[in-house]
């Protein structure tokens, strides 16, 4: 016996080029609508990935330090602002705090490199606390520091790779001639890290001919109250705080906008596909008055005659729905590259996530929205009246 | 509000540290000229325009032209870059026509990168040298005229009858005064990228360009 399937197809097929103008556009927009919910998901996720990475959640620096990272670049630290060690071991002894890391922050000025010379810059870490804290970081070659004081360095993927170093080999500090042995060459990580150069924190520290750092990394106990503890910090004099939850914040803020309209044009481009479902069906309807008054004669009752309209609403949704989001999940790579090209900041790694999960929810989404938009054709076939019906086509 | 908080630019600052993220980090890619623009004219004076091309092993002859370079280098660690990785060339111009080429290439040296430059008339025949980048306290001897206008003249038959490895040889090459004893491992990475870079430009274009 055939099924109510079988004959909902056969209808749609009836009218090919109308079945499949009204399936392009469920395509269309099933495809829009899960790259984006993707792209909500994935852009956040890859900003916390981001974020993770750097180890801390919360960074402390003297004030005007970042006002004077320009100057730092141009000079070669000249002016930089700094803190005393002490300051970290005061913060750490917070409830709030996790662990905290010092650093020193160094660039010189090379004169040989390129025209008019280029800066060199150092990131003095040490070795008890910043390890432990970046556990993510992996070497490609070698490993850490042997000892706190130790004339050696750490490269990270890019910086070894541009100087063309390998471990065992040296490199010069400008400007104070100093040698230090590379011991290791870190995996690529996508971040920063890739273009450093880490340098045991106490050997920066003898290089600059100082006992301070310019920067604290602090990271918070899991649960803990972050917003307290930067109130807190934030009444340290001269110090300023940088909360990456703010940044993630402000960052998401900033993309925001963009997001809510392009979700706008995403529903608002699912109803269109709607409303052509809805008249493609309802118009097969009154093509078929003739056809649904022979079956009710013929014993067909309201209910059967509603169902098998919404078959076809059914079958249209869930055959755009699956090639739609199929397009998607094929295509999602060039609209991560869109995405990440249209954008001010992308965080690395995958920003258009598209998972099982996503897909059967936007499928759910565009199947129950398009049987609600099917009721009323269906309805209004299971309301024919046989006699009216093969009257007037008569 | 906060004093503290109330800075006008807070949110700026907040975006600092991310900013280092977003920067984008130095690709592997081959050596380009700082300032093209102020290092054309510098190189080749009659030139008055340039054209930058890239190229690379996988798009010009793939593995079998990768290892009969590395055949030609005798042995010298030279090649860091991978197939795909692109080489930089500036195609030079006196109005219509082509006049010769700038060409660079990195070399491993004592405390970092060697970029070594030269600007080749159409036989191949150096016309300047310069070394965009080295480290360490010898690097203004290196990068000195006198250093430089050694090299002038010379083509890849010079090269031919110098021992890289071993840092001895014969003819013009041999004759080169090294400015910096003290430094005698970029002294050798300077004549091996020049050596290098003498050997690509032949095998991808002087070679090329006389095949019918």
């Amino acid at each position: 016996m055939i099924s109510k399937f079988q004959i909902a197809s056969k209808n749609l097929l009836r009218k090919k080029a109308r079945t499949v103008l009204t399936l392009v556009g469920i395509i269309l927009s099933s495809w829009v609508l899960v790259s984006l919910l993707g792209f909500n998901r994935g852009y956040e996720k890859a900003l916390n990935r981001d974020i993770d990475n750097m180890g801390y959640q919360v960074m402390v620096m003297a004030k005007g330090c970042p006002y004077e990272a320009a100057t730092m670049m141009l000079q070669g630290g000249a002016g930089l602002r700094y803190i005393e060690e002490n300051v970290a071991k005061s913060i750490e002894t917070r409830p709030e705090v996790d662990k905290v890391t010092p650093i020193l922050m160094q660039a010189y000025f090379d004169p040989n490199k390129g025209d008019g010379g280029g800066i060199a810059g150092y990131f003095g870490v040490d070795l008890a606390t910043f390890p432990a804290m970046k556990p993510f970081l992996r070497f490609h070659k070698g490993g850490w520091f042997k000892e706190p004081e130790a004339a050696e360095a750490v490269m990270g993927y890019e910086a070894a790779e541009l100087e063309q170093r390998d471990v065992g080999d040296l490199i010069l500090v400008p400007e104070k001639n100093v040698q230090l042995k590379v011991v290791g060459i870190l995996e690529r990580t996508g971040t920063q890290d890739d273009g450093t150069i880490f340098v045991p924190l106490k050997t920066l520290q003898k290089i600059s001919g100082l006992d301070k750092i310019t920067t604290i990394g602090i990271k918070v106990k899991k649960d803990a109250d972050i917003t307290g503890l930067e109130n807190a910090l934030y009444q340290l004099p001269d110090m300023q705080v940088v909360s990456f939850s703010q940044v993630k914040q402000t960052i998401m803020k900033l993309i925001a906008t963009a997001r809510v309209m392009v979700l706008s044009i995403a529903v608002i481009a699912l109803l269109i596909a709607m409303v052509g479902v809805v008249n493609t069906v309802l118009m097969s309807v009154l093509e078929r008055k003739h056809e649904i008054g022979i079956l009710k004669t013929m014993g067909a009752m309201p209910g059967d005659i509603f169902r098998l309209v919404w078959t076809e609403t059914l079958i249209l949704c869930a055959s755009g729905g699956v090639l739609g989001i199929g397009l998607a999940l094929g295509f999602a790579r060039l609209s991560d590259l869109l995405v990440r090209r249209a954008l001010p900041y992308a965080p690395g790694g995958e920003l258009v996530a598209i998972d099982l999960r996503l897909s059967a929810t936007t499928l759910l989404t565009i199947v129950v929205v398009g049987l609600v938009s099917g009721m009323y054709p269906a309805w209004k076939a299971g309301r024919i009246r046989p006699l009216d019906s093969i009257r007037s086509e008569a | 509000m906060n004093p503290q908080r109330g800075l006008p630019s807070r949110h700026l600052l907040l975006l600092l540290p991310l900013a280092f993220v977003a920067a984008p980090l130095p690709a592997a890619v081959s050596c380009e000229l700082n300032n093209p623009a102020a290092d054309v004219p510098r190189l080749f004076p009659e030139s008055t325009s340039y054209k930058t091309l890239y190229f690379s092993f996988a798009s010009r002859g793939g593995d079998p032209v990768f290892k009969r370079v590395v055949s030609r280098l005798a042995g010298v660690p030279a090649l860091y870059a991978p197939l795909d990785v692109p080489y930089t060339l500036y195609e030079i111009y006196k109005g219509k026509e082509k006049i010769g080429y700038i060409h660079g290439v990195n070399q491993k040296g004592q405390f970092g990168v060697l970029e070594v430059f030269v600007s080749l008339d159409l036989e191949g025949r150096i016309k300047a040298f310069y070394l965009q980048r080295v480290a360490g306290s010898w690097g203004n001897k290196f990068t000195a005229r006198k250093f430089g206008t050694q090299f002038v003249g010379m083509t890849l038959k010079d090269f031919a009858t110098f021992d890289f490895i071993a840092g001895k040889g014969t003819g013009r090459l041999a004759a080169v005064i090294n400015p910096a004893p003290e430094a005698l491992t970029d002294f050798l990475g300077v004549l091996r990228a020049l050596n290098k870079n003498l050997i690509l430009m032949d095998e991808f274009f002087y070679s090329a360009e006389k095949k019918p």
